[in-house]
C-alpha cells in the first residue's frame, strides 16, 4: 500500500472514530483486530480445539505466546511480527484470497501501536463475546427516543429531521385518486372499484381519508393481503419439497387460514408469536375433542412445520431429518430474530456474536418436538380433529354399511346357487349330485376325482362371485329374444296386443332383475354411497412434543451430525439472553418441556432487542417498499444499518406499548405525511438521495405476482371472493406451464385427454392457489413469486421479456381480457365510449382524458376492422378484449404510485 | 447505472477497496443483460454445456484400464467407495468394449463413441475430475453451482450475471430440455438461486411450442399484435412522461420491445429450413436414434451464432446412471448423443465459432470398476475420479489431463475439483474467480465461495 494512500486511509479511519485529523486512532484488539482474525483465522487457529502450528489467535495474550514458530506479534514492531509477515505475503490465510490491504494495515498499525486491548482479556477465549460485539446496534435495548418537534405524526417528525439536515422536505400530498389506489393495494391487494373511488372523492369531510383506512382495515381482504406477507417469512407451502416427489401437504392450509384470521382479528403480535412457537404447550394433551381455541393454538404451530420435510416421502434418513431442523431454525431466526444463525451450525458466526454453541442451544429449544432419535414423519405428526361424536357417527354408518354388505353377500350366494343349479340342469342327471358336491367342497379339500370332474365341467368350476356377470349372457340372450318377439307382436297389431305386450314386458323385467351385474352393482353403489356420507377425517399439521421423551442435544463438531460433542442446554442466543428468564430444561409444571413457550415469552417480553425491531421493520417494508433496515432477514453485521435508527426504535417501542397491535400501526403509518406524498422524482431529491432512503417522496411500486393476478381477476369480473379452505389445485398444462386446474394425467404422467372443470374455484385469489414447490404457478413464477427454500424474507422484482410475453400471449391473460370485455360490452351495449371509459377506470382507477379516450377508440376501431377482415365472429368484442389486455399490460396497471 | 456500477464495483474490488462499502454496492443493484466488460480480455464468449446426467462410465468410454482385464472377475484388491452398499460387489468388471486411439493426439475412446474419435484433436479431456460427493443431487450442484447444496445460482446464471449477453433479441441463457423429462434436481439445474430472476435460464421445450407464450393468439398474429403493442407503447409513454427518472418503467417498455423481437428471433433460431441437408444429416436429424439430440445440438449452435451466452443441453433423468444392464443401456445412451455432439464441434469449428465457444461434455460423476448387481451387471457411482471434456474457447485441444489410479477409481494425478474447473472456466471468460462476486444481503457471494480453487493452467491453450 502506497504511503499517500495509507495517509488517506488513516484520515478516513480517524474520521470514522470521530477524531480530529492528525490524531491517530488507537486500535484495540477487540474493536479492530479480532473481527478480522475471527473472519479469516479462527477456523484453523483456535476454534474447536484446532491450533495449527500450535498457534491460537483468539486472544492478544495467545498471539503473544505464539506457536511453534514463536510469538505471532512483537508489540511495537509491526513489520517484524510473524502475523503481519504471513498476511502481507499472502501465505495466510492458507488457500484463501489474500486479506484486503486495509485489513493488513489495521493489523500492522495495531501491533505498531503496542497491540492494545480495550480491557483485560478473559482467561478462556471459548464462547467469548466482546463488549464491542454486545454493543452492536441490533443487540442494544430498544430505546424509546424523544420524538422531535415539528410534526404532528411522530413518524413525520423523525423523517423530517433527517430530511431537513439535507435541506430537503416532504413532497406534496398525492391526489385522492392516487391515495385511494395506493392505500387499497397496500391494505387489501386489490384495486379500488370506481364506486369506491367515487365515494372517496365526494367525501369532503376531514375524516374522509381516515375512514378510507378504517374501511380497508376492516375488510376481510386485509387478512388475505397481509397474511401473504407473513406466509413469505414463514415459508408457507402446500407440499413437502426435499424429494423429487414433492409430496402434497394435505392440511397446511389450516395454518394459512389461521394466519389470515389472525390478521383480520388484529391478534396482538405477542400472542400471535407465542401461539406459533408454542401453541401446543399452552394446552393439555391428549389432543382430542378439541375446542376451537385449542384447534387454533395447535394450528398456529404449523409455523414450525413449514420447512421442507422429505422424511415422509422417500427420505427418512439422518441427513433429511437434520435438514428439517436446520431449515426450521432458519425460518424462526430470520423471521423473528433477524439473524442468520445458520452460519453458526458449523462454527462461531464469522461476523456476528452468535456462538457455535448458541446454534445448538437454540436447536435444543426445538428438539423435543423435532427429535432425530424419535423422529416422526409428517404423516405421523398429524392430529385428528375428529370428536367422539364424529367417530360415533362414522361407526354408526359403518355398522349400517356392514348390514348392506351382508345383504349383498346373501344375494351373491343366492346368485351363485342359482347359476350352479342352472348349469347342473345342463349336465347329465347322474353327474349333477357329484358335481354339486364337488363344487361346494372347498378347493383345497377336493378329491382327485372331484377335481377331474370339475375340470370336465369348467362352466361349473368357474362360477365365482367375480365371474357371475359372465353368466348374465344367457339372460341377455333371453332379453334379446323377448325384445324381438315384442317387436313382432307390436307390428302384428292383434286384438290382444296390449295384454301380450304387457306379458312380454313382465318377462323382460324378470330377466333384467335377474342380471347379476345390474343387481349387484346397484347394491355395491348403495353401500358405497352410504359409506361416503361418513364425515371426512380432518387433520391439523402441528408441532408437538412426545410425552416423556426429552432428548439431549449435542453440539455437532463442524456441523456434522456424525460427530456429536458436548451436550448443550436450551437457551436463546447468548448475546441477547437474559438470566432472569432462563429456558427450562424440562418444565415440571407442564406435560411438555416448556422450552418453546419460554423462548416465545422471552421474544415477546418487551425487552428482547430483536423481535419488535424486526417486526416493525417488516411492516414498514410493505408500506414503503423498503425496510428501515434494508436486509429484513439479517440485522447482523453483514446486514444493512438502519437508515433511521431512532425511528425504528420508536416504532418498535410504540408498537409494544400499544399492545402489539398491527392495525393501529398501519393507521399511524398511513396517516403520516410521509406515506401520503407523491412519488414524483425531482432532480434536487435525486441528487442528494437517489435511493430515496430519506423518504422525501414515496416510491413507485410494481404489483407483486399474486396482486397482479388477483387484480386481473378482480377487474375482469371473474373473481371468486370465497375465503379459506383447501387450496385450488395446480397442474401442468399441455404446453408445460403450471396453471390452475385438476390434472387428469395417468399414473405415468401421460395426458388422458379428460378435463375436469374447476368452475369458479379457478378464479380465487392467488393466496388460495396451491403452493406446490415443484409446480409454481407459471404466471406467479414469471412475476417473481419467491421460491420457498425454506422461506423468503425479502422479495426481489425483475423486469424481463418473459413477463411481457406472458401479458401478450398467455391464455390466462387472454381469457381474462375476454371476460372483462364481455362484462363491459353487456353493461353498456352499443356505447363504445362508455365501455372504454368504464374499463379504463376499473383497471387504472383514473378517468381517461379526451385524448386518451380518442386514442382508445381509434385503437379499438382499427382492431375491430382488422378482426372483421379476418372473419372473426364478434369483431367488436374481440377488439374490446384486446383493449382490456392492453390495459392489463400497461404500466399504469402494473405499478402503483 | 448497471454497467457503470458493476464495472466500478469490480474495479474497486480489484483495488481491494470495496471492503465495507455498502453504498457502492447498491449502485450495482440495477440489473440488466447488456454486455458487460469482464476483468480481462476473454477468450471465450459463449458456452454450450452438454450435460450427461447420471454419470457416464469413464471406464467404458474414455479412460481405458488394462488392469481390469487382468483382474477380470477376481475380487478387487483395493478398497472401493461404494454408494449403494446393498448392491456392492468386489468383482472386477473390465469394459465390454474395445478401445482405440484417435487423431494426432492419440486420445482413447471406446468403440461406443466413434464420433468423439473424429473430434479427438479438438478436445481437452480431463480424466481426473473429482467432486467427492457420491450422490447425484449433490454432485450436480457441485459442478453446476459450485457447492453441493441446492439454492445457489447455476453456472449459466453466473456467466450471464457477469457478462450479460451479446444478443438483445434472445434470452441470455437458454436451456434445452430432454423430451423424456428433467434431470435430477429438476429446475434447479438452471436456477438463478439468489441472483435476480433475470439471470435464470429460459427453457426451450423439447417439443413445439419450444418457448412458451411466444406465439400470439391466432387473431392477433401479425398486424393485430403490432397495433396492440403500438397502443400499449402510447399508454406507457404517457404514463412515464409524468414519472421522469423511473427506470423500471422504461425497462418494462423495453421488455415488451424485446419480447416482440424475440418472437421473430426465437422462431428464426428454431427454424432449420435454411440449413442444408448435409448439415441436418451431419447432426443426425435424419436418424430416429439421433433426431432429438441432433436437433437440440443444432439449435444450440444457432443460438450461440446469435449471441446467446450460455446454452444448457440437458439429458434425461438419470440417462447415464447405469447401475444395471450397462451392456445394453450404455450403447443406447452413446448412440443418441455421439454423432450429434461430434457434429456440433465440427460445425462450430467450420463456422469459426469454436475458438470463442466452450463446449462441455460430462456428467456429475463416473462409475466404478467393479460389478454392481450380479444378475444384470452395471456399475455404481464414482465421484472420486471421472472424466469430462471441454473443447474450444481457449481450452487446449488434443490434450489429456490427469489420471485415475490403475483401477479407474480415484483421480491420482493432476486432480481437478469442481471449483478448479470453475476457476479455470471463469478465467477463459475474462473473469477472475476471486473477484467475481455478488453481494447478497450484505454478504459477498461467489461461484467458488472461498473453496481453495486452483487455476489449471495446463488445460489452457
Amino acid at each position: 500500500m502506497g504511503n499517500v494512500f495509507r495517509q488517506l486511509f488513516f484520515c478516513l479511519l480517524a474520521a470514522m472514530h470521530g477524531l480530529a485529523l492528525g490524531q491517530a486512532a488507537t486500535l484495540t484488539f477487540e474493536a479492530d483486530v479480532r473481527p478480522i482474525l475471527k473472519a479469516h483465522c479462527f477456523h484453523c487457529h483456535g476454534e474447536d480445539g484446532t491450533a495449527k502450528g500450535g498457534l491460537d489467535v483468539r486472544l492478544r495474550k495467545l498471539l503473544l505466546k505464539g506457536g511453534k514458530h514463536g510469538p505471532a506479534i512483537a508489540p511495537g514492531e509491526g513489520e517484524k511480527s510473524l502475523l503481519f509477515e504471513k498476511v502481507r505475503d499472502g501465505e495466510m490465510p492458507k488457500e484463501q484470497a489474500k486479506l484486503p490491504a486495509e485489513q493488513i494495515d489495521i493489523l500492522l498499525q495495531w501491533i505498531e501501536q503496542g497491540a492494545k486491548t480495550a480491557r483485560p482479556e478473559p482467561d478462556n477465549p471459548d464462547d467469548w463475546i466482546t463488549e464491542e460485539e454486545r454493543s452492536f446496534w441490533a443487540f442494544r435495548p430498544i430505546q424509546n427516543p424523544l420524538v422531535p418537534g415539528g410534526a404532528a405524526n411522530p413518524i413525520d417528525a423523525f423523517l423530517l429531521r433527517r430530511l431537513k439536515a439535507k435541506r430537503l422536505g416532504f413532497s406534496t400530498e398525492a391526489g385522492k385518486r392516487t391515495l385511494i389506489r395506493r392505500a387499497t393495494f397496500d391494505l387489501i391487494g386489490l384495486p379500488p372499484t370506481p364506486a369506491e373511488i367515487e365515494a372517496f372523492l365526494t367525501d369532503e369531510t376531514p375524516r374522509a381519508y381516515d375512514r378510507l383506512i378504517e374501511r380497508l382495515l376492516a375488510s376481510p381482504r386485509y387478512g388475505e393481503r397481509w397474511g401473504r406477507h407473513w406466509l413469505d417469512v414463514a415459508g408457507y407451502a402446500d407440499s413437502e419439497g426435499y424429494t423429487e416427489s414433492d409430496a402434497e401437504r394435505g392440511w397446511a392450509w389450516r395454518y394459512r387460514d389461521y394466519v389470515v384470521r389472525a390478521f383480520n382479528d388484529d391478534m396482538p403480535w405477542d400472542r400471535f408469536i407465542r401461539e406459533q412457537l408454542a401453541g401446543d404447550e399452552m394446552i393439555q394433551p391428549p389432543y382430542a375433542d378439541l375446542t376451537p381455541d385449542q384447534v387454533d393454538k395447535l394450528t398456529a404451530t404449523g409455523f414450525l412445520r413449514m420447512a421442507p420435510d422429505g422424511t415422509g416421502s422417500g427420505a427418512n434418513n439422518a441427513v433429511a431429518k437434520n435438514q428439517v431442523i436446520a431449515e426450521t431454525l432458519k425460518i424462526v431466526s430470520t423471521s423473528l430474530m433477524g439473524m442468520t444463525v445458520g452460519c453458526a451450525q458449523c462454527h462461531d458466526h464469522r461476523y456476528d456474536p452468535i456462538l457455535h454453541s448458541d446454534y445448538y442451544k437454540l436447536r435444543a429449544v426445538f428438539e423435543p418436538a423435532l427429535d432425530p432419535a424419535n423422529w416422526r414423519t409428517p404423516q405421523s405428526r398429524q392430529i385428528s380433529l375428529f370428536t367422539e361424536a364424529d367417530r360415533k357417527q362414522c361407526a354408526d354408518i359403518e355398522a349400517e354399511a356392514k348390514k348392506l354388505d351382508a345383504d349383498r353377500q346373501a344375494k351373491v350366494d343366492f346368485f351363485i346357487n342359482r347359476t350352479l343349479e342352472w348349469k347342473l340342469r345342463k349336465a347329465p342327471e347322474e353327474l349333477r349330485e357329484p358335481l354339486r358336491a364337488a363344487y361346494k367342497t372347498p378347493a383345497a379339500k377336493r378329491t382327485e376325482e372331484q377335481k377331474a370332474l370339475l375340470d370336465n365341467h369348467p362352466s361349473v368350476r368357474q362360477i365365482s362371485p367375480g365371474s357371475l356377470y359372465l353368466y348374465d349372457r344367457e339372460f341377455n340372450d333371453e332379453i334379446a329374444k323377448l325384445n324381438a318377439e315384442r317387436k313382432k307382436v307390436d307390428a302384428a297389431n292383434a286384438a290382444d296386443k296390449a295384454e301380450a305386450l304387457k306379458k312380454i314386458d313382465g318377462q323382460i323385467q324378470y330377466f333384467r332383475d335377474s342380471l347379476t351385474k345390474v343387481v349387484l352393482d346397484a347394491m355395491t353403489k348403495k353401500v358405497a354411497d352410504l359409506r361416503s356420507t361418513k364425515p371426512e377425517e380432518p387433520f391439523i399439521r402441528a408441532l408437538t412434543e412426545q410425552a416423556d421423551k426429552v432428548p439431549v442435544t449435542h453440539l455437532f463438531f463442524r456441523g456434522d451430525p456424525g460427530q456429536p460433542r458436548a451436550a448443550v442446554k436450551p437457551a436463546d442466543l447468548s448475546v441477547v439472553a437474559l438470566d432472569k428468564n432462563p429456558i427450562p430444561q424440562n418444565d415440571v409444571a407442564r406435560p411438555s418441556t416448556g422450552r418453546r413457550l419460554a423462548l416465545a415469552r422471552r421474544l415477546t417480553d418487551g425487552t428482547h432487542p430483536l423481535t419488535a425491531r424486526v417486526l416493525v421493520n417488516r411492516f414498514w417494508l410493505h408500506h414503503f417498499s423498503r425496510g428501515l433496515v434494508d436486509t429484513p432477514g439479517d440485522f447482523g453485521k453483514l446486514g444493512e444499518l438502519p437508515s433511521h435508527p431512532e425511528l425504528l426504535d420508536w416504532l418498535a417501542s410504540h408498537f409494544m406499548k400499544n399492545g402489539w397491535r398491527l392495525k393501529r400501526l398501519h393507521q399511524l403509518i398511513m396517516t403520516s405525511q410521509a406515506y401520503r406524498q407523491i412519488s414524483r422524482r425531482t432532480p434536487a431529491l435525486d441528487e442528494v438521495d437517489p435511493d430515496n432512503r430519506l423518504l422525501g417522496r414515496t416510491n413507485v411500486r410494481r404489483l407483486e405476482a399474486e396482486t397482479l393476478r388477483d387484480s386481473i381477476l378482480f377487474v375482469s369480473g371473474q373473481w371468486n371472493p370465497r375465503m379459506f379452505g383447501k387450496p385450488v389445485p395446480v397442474k401442468e398444462d399441455e404446453v408445460g406451464q403450471i396453471v390452475v386446474g385438476v390434472s387428469t394425467n395417468d399414473s405415468s404422467n401421460r395426458p388422458t385427454g379428460k378435463t375436469i372443470s374447476l368452475g369458479a374455484e379457478g378464479f380465487r385469489r392467488s393466496l388460495y392457489v396451491q403452493v406446490r414447490r415443484s409446480k409454481v404457478l407459471s404466471f406467479a413464477d414469471v412475476f417473481d413469486a419467491p421460491p420457498m427454500e425454506p422461506n423468503c424474507t425479502k422479495r426481489t422484482l425483475s423486469t424481463v421479456a418473459p413477463q411481457a410475453l406472458m401479458l401478450m400471449n398467455n391464455d390466462f391473460v387472454i381469457d381474462e381480457s375476454r371476460a372483462m370485455a364481455g362484462r363491459f360490452h353487456r353493461l353498456a351495449r352499443g356505447r363504445l365510449d362508455t365501455q372504454l371509459g368504464l374499463a379504463w377506470e376499473t383497471a387504472l382507477g383514473l378517468v381517461p382524458s379526451d385524448d386518451e379516450l380518442a386514442q382508445s377508440r381509434a385503437f379499438v376501431e382499427k382492431q375491430a376492422a382488422l378482426f372483421k377482415n379476418q372473419k372473426e365472429k364478434q369483431p367488436d368484442l374481440a377488439a374490446l378484449a384486446n383493449y382490456c389486455q392492453a390495459l392489463f399490460s400497461s404500466n399504469a396497471f402494473i405499478y402503483v404510485d | 447505472m448497471g454497467i457503470g456500477g458493476l464495472a466500478l464495483s469490480w474495479l474497486l474490488d480489484r483495488e481491494g477497496l470495496l471492503g465495507k462499502s455498502v453504498k457502492k454496492e447498491h449502485m450495482a443493484q440495477a440489473h440488466n443483460l447488456l454486455p458487460k466488460r469482464p476483468h480481462h480480455e476473454p477468450r471465450a464468449k459463449a458456452m454450450i454445456s452438454l450435460f450427461m446426467q447420471g454419470g457416464p462410465s469413464q471406464i467404458d468410454l474414455c479412460d481405458p484400464k488394462p488392469m481390469l482385464d487382468k483382474w477380470a472377475d477376481k475380487d478387487i484388491p483395493v478398497k472401493v467407495k461404494y454408494d449403494d452398499a446393498a448392491g456392492a460387489s468386489a468383482r472386477v468388471m473390465p469394459s465390454f468394449w474395445r478401445y482405440s486411439r484417435h487423431g494426432q493426439s492419440g486420445m482413447d475412446f471406446s468403440e461406443l463413441l466413434p464420433g468423439f474419435g473424429e473430434i479427438a484433436d479438438e478436445l481437452c479431456l480431463i480424466r481426473s475430475m473429482h467432486t467427492g460427493v457420491n450422490n447425484h443431487g449433490q454432485s450436480i450442484h457441485a459442478l453446476n453451482s459450485g457447492r453441493i447444496v441446492s439454492g445457489r445460482p447455476s453456472l449459466g446464471s453466473w456467466l450471464t450475471y457477469g457478462l450479460g449477453t451479446e444478443s438483445q433479441n434472445l434470452p441470455a441463457y437458454l436451456v434445452l430440455r430432454d423430451p423424456s423429462g428433467l434431470p435430477v434436481e429438476g429446475t434447479w439445474n438452471w436456477s438463478s438461486g439468489w441472483l435476480p430472476g433475470l439471470y435464470q435460464g429460459t427453457v426451450i421445450r423439447a417439443r413445439e411450442p419450444r418457448i412458451l407464450n411466444l406465439d400470439a393468439p391466432a387473431n392477433l398474429r401479425g398486424a393485430g399484435q403490432r397495433n396492440y403493442l403500438d397502443f400499449l407503447g402510447t399508454l406507457n409513454r404517457t404514463h412515464s412522461s409524468s414519472r421522469p427518472g423511473e427506470l423500471d418503467l422504461e425497462a418494462r417498455i423495453a421488455s415488451f420491445e424485446l419480447a416482440a423481437r424475440m418472437q421473430t428471433s426465437a422462431s428464426d433460431a428454431m427454424d432449420f429450413s435454411a440449413e442444408s441437408e448435409a448439415t441436418k444429416k451431419l447432426y443426425g436429424i435424419d436418424d430416429d436414434a439421433t433426431r432429438d439430440y441432433g436437433t437440440r445440438c443444432l439449435i444450440a449452435r444457432r443460438l450461440v451464432e446469435r449471441g446467446v451466452r450460455f446454452v444448457h443441453v440437458l439429458g434425461g433423468n438419470q440417462s447415464w446412471d447405469h447401475h444395471h444392464g450397462i451392456k445394453d443401456s450404455l450403447p443406447k445412451a452413446c448412440k443418441k448423443t455421439d454423432r450429434p455432439i461430434a457434429a456440433l464441434v465440427k460445425d462450430l469449428k467450420h463456422l469459426g465459432l469454436l475458438d470463442s465457444t466452450v463446449v462441455h461434455w460430462g456428467g456429475e460423476m463416473g462409475r466404478l470398476p467393479v460389478v454392481q448387481n450380479e444378475r444384470n451387471a452395471g456399475r455404481d457411482h464414482n465421484t472420486y475420479g471421472f472424466s469430462m471434456w471441454l473443447a474450444g474457447g481457449g481450452f487446449r485441444a488434443g490434450h489429456i489431463h490427469g489420471e485415475t489410479d490403475e483401477w479407474g477409481h480415484h483421480a491420482v494425478k493432476d486432480v481437478v475439483n469442481h471449483y478448479d474447473y470453475h476457476a479455470t472456466l471463469l478465467r477463459l471468460f475474462g473473469l477472475n474467480h476471486d473477484q467475481f462476486s455478488y453481494k447478497r444481503g450484505g454478504r459477498v457471494q461467489s461461484l467458488i465461495d472461498g473453496q481453495p480453487a486452483r487455476m489449471v493452467d495446463e488445460l489452457l491453450a
